[in-house]
This record gives C-alpha cells, sequence and structure tokens, in this order.
C-alpha cells in the first residue's frame, strides 16, 4: 500500500506541469525550448495584432488565473494592456514582486534610452526600445533567464532544465554562426521603417535606419513628414522600407512609388508572418527578406 | 583609437631604432594599464548611491491628471434644463447634472488618479473629483495583491461592479451621456458607495467570476436606508472567444436593498457585450444592458425597467462612431394618470477624434423623450462637444 501510494506520488509529481504564461509568442517560443515536456506554455498576445495595444479580453483572465509562471517583455511594451488583466486575476503567485514573475527586460541591454522623457514627444518607450527580441543573440540570454527561473519554482527539475538550456544553447550557436554568415552580404543596406521595431536586428548587422514613417512614436503619418521622408530617401539613396504586419502599409506603398524603394512586410514576432512560426524560421525570414 | 595607435606605432617603426621602439612599446602598455584602472574607478563611483540619503523619489505612486470640459447647445433654456423630471423615477429639482449642464462652456471635472502597491499584500487606488464648487471623493479603496483561492477583496469606496458600465468611470464611458436607465435608477455617480467586494474566479477555461458587496446602501434613488449597511450585491459574469477576433462577455447582476421607506428594493440586471476585433486599431462592439426595478414603497411597489444598447465602431488609432438607444420598457407606478409616461425613450450618436491615446474630442447629438419640463413632457435636442484629457501616469482601462 505504502509504495503504490509512493507511485503515485512520483507519478504526479512526474506529471506535473509549470503553466507558463508569456505575453508574446518568442518568449513562449523560448520558454518551450528551455521548458520541454515539464511545461505547458500558452501565450497571451496574438502576434497579428500591435503588440503595444493587445485587447485585454475577459479570456486572458482565465488563463493568467491558473498560471504557475508569468513572462513578460517588460520595457513599458505591455504597460497599455496587462497590468489590468494581472489586477483582475486573482492570482497571487504572477504579480510584481512574486517568484512566478518574470521580467525579461531585466536581463537584457537595452538600446535607444532617451535622454529626455516626455509624451510631447509621442509614446515614446521611456526605459528603452523594447523590441529587443529583434536580436537572435538576445534569444540566448532569455533562455538562461526563463532557465534559471523554471529552475527556481520547479527545483526537482533543475538538471533537466540545465540540460535543455545547454543544448539549445549549444544548437543556436550554431544556427548564430549561419545567420550572421548569411547577414554578411548586407552590411551598410540603408532603410527606413514605420515604428522603430527593428533596430535590434539592425544594430546587430551594421543595417542603418535612416527614420520612421510615424512621425512620432504612436502618431499616425503625416503628409508633411511623408514628404520629408521621400526627400530623405532620395538624396541619401535609401531603397527599402520595412513594414510590420499591423500597421496601416498605404503609406509605406505611396513613399515607394515615389522613391522606386522596396517595401518588405517584416515579422516583429515568431508567427507575425505566415513561414515564421518557429524561432528559427523567424530570424530567417527577416534575414532573408532585408538581404534579397 | 586602435586604428590610430597601429599607425603611429608603424610611423615610429620607421623613424626610430629597434631598442625606442621596444621602450615606446613598454611606455604604451603602461599606458593602458593606467587607462584600464582609471576606468575601473570611473565604473565603481558610478555604481555607488548617488541619490539623495532619505528620497522616497523611487516610491511615487502613479498620478494623473483628467480633464474633462464641454461645449454644450441645448433647445432648452439652463433654468428649466436644471428642472426636468423622469416620470416614475426622478422628482422636479432632484435631478442632478454634474456634467454637461449648461448651455455654452462647462469645466465637467479635473479629476486626480493615484494608484500604488502598498505593500507585497496591498495596491490602493483613489480619484478625486474636483468640481468647479465641490470636491469629491470618487473612489478611494485598498485592494489585495495576493489572496490565496483566486478570491479577490476590495475595500473602502468604489463603484460597484453591478452590471457592465456602472463601475466606469465617466471619461471611460463609450457617450458622454449616462444611458437613461442608470440616471433613472441610480443617478450620475451610480451605485458607488463604501463598503466591501468578494469575487472569486473560477478554475475553468472559460472565464467565469462571481461576485458579491456589501455597501453603505446611500443611493436614495433605489436604496437610501443608510441606518445600518443595508445594500448586497451579486453577479455573475462570463466571456467566451467564439473566434480569435469575435468575444462575447454577459453577465447578470442583482442589487437588494432598502430604500428610504424602510423598504426592500431589488434591481435586476443583464448585460452582454459582443466584441469583434477588426485589426489592432479596429473593431465593432455592441454593448447592451436591460435593468429592472421592484421598488416597494410598503402599500404599492414601482416596477420599473429600461434598457440601453450602443453600437460603437472603432475606425481607426483616431477615429470612432457610434450610436445608442436608450428607452424605459416598464413604468408601472402609482404617477396620477395625466402624465403621460409612454415612449420615454432617447436617440443618440457619436463621432470621436484622438489625436493621441491620451486626448479625446467627441461631437455628440442626441433626441431625448424621457424629460418633464414645467409639467408636461419635452422633447430635447442636445449637441455636445467635449474634450478629455489624460495626462501623467494614467493606467490602462480593463475591457
Ligand atoms: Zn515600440
Amino acid at each position: 500500500m505504502k509504495s503504490f501510494l509512493l507511485i503515485m506520488l512520483l507519478a504526479s509529481l512526474g506529471f506535473a506541469s509549470v503553466k507558463v504564461e508569456a505575453t508574446y509568442a518568442s518568449l513562449g517560443a523560448i520558454a518551450k525550448k528551455v521548458g520541454g515536456d515539464l511545461v505547458s506554455v500558452h501565450v497571451l498576445a496574438s502576434s497579428q495584432y500591435d503588440p503595444h495595444f493587445i485587447v485585454p479580453k475577459p479570456s486572458l483572465l482565465s488563463k493568467l488565473r491558473r498560471a504557475d509562471l508569468l513572462i513578460i517583455n517588460g520595457g513599458g511594451l505591455e504597460l497599455g494592456w496587462l497590468p489590468p488583466l494581472m489586477r483582475s486575476a486573482n492570482n497571487g503567485k504572477i504579480q510584481v514582486g512574486a517568484e512566478g514573475f518574470l521580467d525579461i527586460s531585466h536581463f537584457v541591454a537595452m538600446i535607444d534610452k532617451p535622454n529626455s522623457v516626455s509624451r510631447a514627444f509621442g509614446d515614446i518607450h521611456a526605459e528603452g526600445n523594447p523590441h529587443y527580441i529583434l536580436d537572435p543573440y538576445n534569444v540566448l540570454i532569455i533562455a538562461k533567464a526563463v532557465a534559471q527561473k523554471l529552475s527556481q519554482l520547479d527545483s526537482q527539475n533543475m538538471q533537466t532544465y540545465k540540460k535543455n538550456l545547454a543544448n539549445f544553447t549549444r544548437e543556436w550557436h550554431i544556427y548564430l554562426k549561419d545567420l550572421d554568415k548569411n547577414m554578411l552580404t548586407c552590411k551598410d543596406k540603408k532603410v527606413i521603417q514605420y515604428h522603430e521595431l527593428f533596430n535590434y536586428f539592425l544594430k546587430r548587422y551594421g543595417i542603418k535606419s535612416y527614420a520612421t514613417i510615424e512621425p512620432l512614436p504612436g502618431i499616425s503619418p503625416s503628409s508633411k513628414h511623408t514628404l520629408k521622408l521621400i526627400n530623405l530617401m532620395r538624396e541619401q539613396k535609401i531603397d527599402m522600407i520595412l513594414q510590420d504586419v499591423y500597421h496601416e502599409k498605404k503609406t509605406a506603398h505611396f513613399i515607394a512609388s515615389k522613391t522606386d524603394a522596396k517595401v518588405k512586410i517584416i515579422p516583429h514576432d515568431v508567427g507575425a508572418a505566415k513561414g515564421s512560426e518557429t524561432l528559427e524560421d523567424f530570424y530567417n525570414m527577416i534575414a532573408q527578406r532585408i538581404c534579397h | 583609437m586602435k586604428k590610430t595607435l597601429s599607425l603611429s606605432l608603424l610611423l615610429s617603426s620607421l623613424l626610430y631604432s629597434d631598442s625606442e621602439l621596444s621602450e615606446i612599446k613598454e611606455r604604451l602598455q603602461q599606458q593602458d594599464i593606467k587607462i584600464q584602472a582609471l576606468e575601473k574607478v570611473a565604473q565603481e563611483r558610478s555604481s555607488v548611491n548617488q541619490s539623495a540619503s532619505f528620497s522616497q523619489n523611487a516610491y511615487l505612486p502613479d498620478m494623473a491628471l483628467i480633464l474633462n470640459m464641454s461645449a454644450v447647445s441645448r433647445d432648452v433654456k439652463n433654468s428649466e434644463y436644471e428642472t426636468y423630471s423622469i416620470p416614475g423615477f426622478i422628482q422636479t429639482g432632484d435631478a442632478a447634472i454634474p456634467f454637461n449642464k449648461e448651455r455654452g462652456f462647462n469645466l465637467n471635472y479635473a479629476e486626480f488618479a493615484i494608484r500604488s502597491s502598498v505593500d507585497p499584500y496591498f495596491e490602493v487606488f483613489a480619484n478625486f473629483h474636483l468640481h468647479p464648487n465641490e470636491f469629491e471623493i470618487g473612489e478611494a479603496f485598498v485592494q489585495t495583491r495576493a489572496l490565496p483561492y483566486a478570491l479577490f477583496l476590495k475595500a473602502g469606496k468604489f463603484k460597484s461592479s453591478f452590471g457592465r458600465i456602472n463601475s466606469k468611470h465617466q471619461h471611460s464611458w463609450n457617450f458622454d451621456m449616462q444611458p437613461v436607465i442608470y440616471e433613472a435608477l441610480f443617478g450620475p455617480d451610480a451605485i458607488s458607495d463604501p463598503g466591501v467586494q468578494l469575487q472569486y474566479l473560477f478554475p475553468t477555461d472559460t472565464y467565469i467570476m462571481a461576485g458579491v458587496e456589501a455597501m453603505q446602501g446611500s443611493n436614495e434613488r433605489s436604496f437610501g436606508d443608510t441606518e445600518e449597511n443595508n445594500l448586497y450585491i451579486g453577479y455573475l459574469k462570463s466571456s467566451v472567444d467564439i473566434t480569435d477576433e469575435f468575444s462575447f462577455l454577459g453577465g447578470l447582476s442583482i442589487a437588494h436593498g432598502k430604500n428610504t421607506t424602510a423598504n426592500t428594493t431589488d434591481v435586476y440586471g443583464a448585460d452582454i457585450t459582443l466584441r469583434q476585433q477588426l485589426d489592432s486599431y479596429s473593431s465593432l462592439v455592441l454593448q447592451a444592458e436591460y435593468l429592472d426595478r421592484n421598488k416597494d414603497l410598503g402599500d404599492t411597489t414601482d416596477k420599473q425597467a429600461g434598457l440601453y444598447a450602443e453600437l460603437v465602431y472603432k475606425v481607426n488609432k483616431n477615429y470612432s462612431a457610434g450610436v445608442r438607444y436608450d428607452a424605459i420598457t416598464k413604468n408601472e407606478t402609482n404617477l396620477s394618470p395625466d402624465i403621460d409616461c409612454d415612449n420615454l425613450q432617447r436617440y443618440g450618436a457619436m463621432l470621436e477624434y484622438k489625436p493621441f491615446e491620451f486626448s479625446r474630442l467627441r461631437l455628440q447629438y442626441s433626441y431625448d423623450q424621457t424629460k418633464i419640463i414645467n409639467g408636461e413632457r419635452r422633447d430635447i435636442n442636445e449637441v455636445i462637444l467635449s474634450l478629455n484629457i489624460a495626462a501623467g501616469a494614467h493606467g490602462a482601462h480593463s475591457y
């Protein structure tokens, strides 16, 4: 009888999986790599939508209510939608400061930190550019942070997380080598983008972004600003417009028609464009679309 | 730096002999070591605590200022408008009209809102309504952050989560005017009282939430017997995502209290919200509520009900448009029979422009057939142009 109970207990422990909620798909994908079968991962925001403005649907509350771990991007990216959800999820485990709350931005070196902060400059990111997922090297940092957190929450399986992390890190280094090689041909390209979404990728591979289609962060394009862009692109011979999947595409196409630049739809997150459903495919697609 | 160094090394190798060169190399190395040491000192200095002693700036709460103002045009004189009544609900002179009352310009309120975590267990929220001649604590409550068993507790003065629109602040409504049935049953502040609230979220895949509240019951339109805490509220809410883009939210509520005659009043509410998301910035939302009241007055019981339904199309980040219909659907009271209570309804439409997330201009028109002025029914045409500003650290609104 005793041994039976013990087996039951072991079995229940063996199947116990950590319920992970990630705000964005890329974070979810990394958590899955590190957690493997020991975790069940759900993603709150659809990558079809603007990551700054996710609708805080009540259905997300049921997900958050049962989560053991909430992984957020941080850096203000979720400021417009997540706080009221966390408040109503009635789950003490995942509140700011609790053990089951992981803000990845605390592990990543953020770029583009503004010198002065005011809403007069639009919806700027006061803590620096939060779209750090666009740098494929940050995947390693995120994986490590998630592995640490999972080991802390589920210490019995620490060895497995460690092993998963080591395997994934090894694979990812090999992948990065390939990616770096492919990107060599793309150095010194000149682009403009809609919002400063792709800065981390561009910086990593020496591509220069000259301007954004939105005149100020979060402000819709104006004809005056668009004309300025057209002149700038002609002067600087910029021939590529990086367009995300969720903003209107009219302005980009208008600028393209006046400058002979090409409009490239670039995914900002895993799964944002068709064919970018895995981490590798996601970065491959960005590389491919910017380089060719 | 490196380039110029190697360049100068190259040049010097052409100019100097080998011995001189090794001397220069050595000197350079020493220089390098010195630079590294200096950098280390600088780094240490920057990580040293340089904040003012005893400064608590980092603990400042989130604070926001909300300003709401309007320009109003109405085909009723101000002196007559403030005497309006709604037959069966509001008597002449009892209408409290805090928003958009005057023809011409109105500063409706400046609201000062504060939110902060208190400690690992509590969070506090307060908003202070400053009307031109009045200070009002709109809400001031403390709520739990980490209660076990998916429970949530709130205590203080707060807006009840009865129904759909009751808990929302005026500046987050889709129209500036309050739904007629809410104004008729509860007045401009809706159900807002000192009390406690307990909510529970079910551990299901589908969102199901149940809540109970005990409140003082100071709302005189429907309750008002405050000899002790006399108002009890309960509700059940659920939401289903039918597709990724189409979601349904529904709720059933009940408020059970004692009115000024010390008899019971029961208000039942049903609400639905249907939302179709079209893209990141565009959506179509239908929201409707039905409220039914039984107010026992001792020898008679008022049986009344009404509804509103609104459809709002968010075109993009900047523009929205919407229509609303209000109606009193049941009005069985002991009013004198010569007052005509049929077809109490209102039609409204609005067009909204948001230059940015935190500023909003809204133009609204309403045709109101619910009011009695000077003893007879009077249809009112009203146009409101309102401006709402939210500055500072203003938290995101809930669904
Ligand atoms: Zn951004």
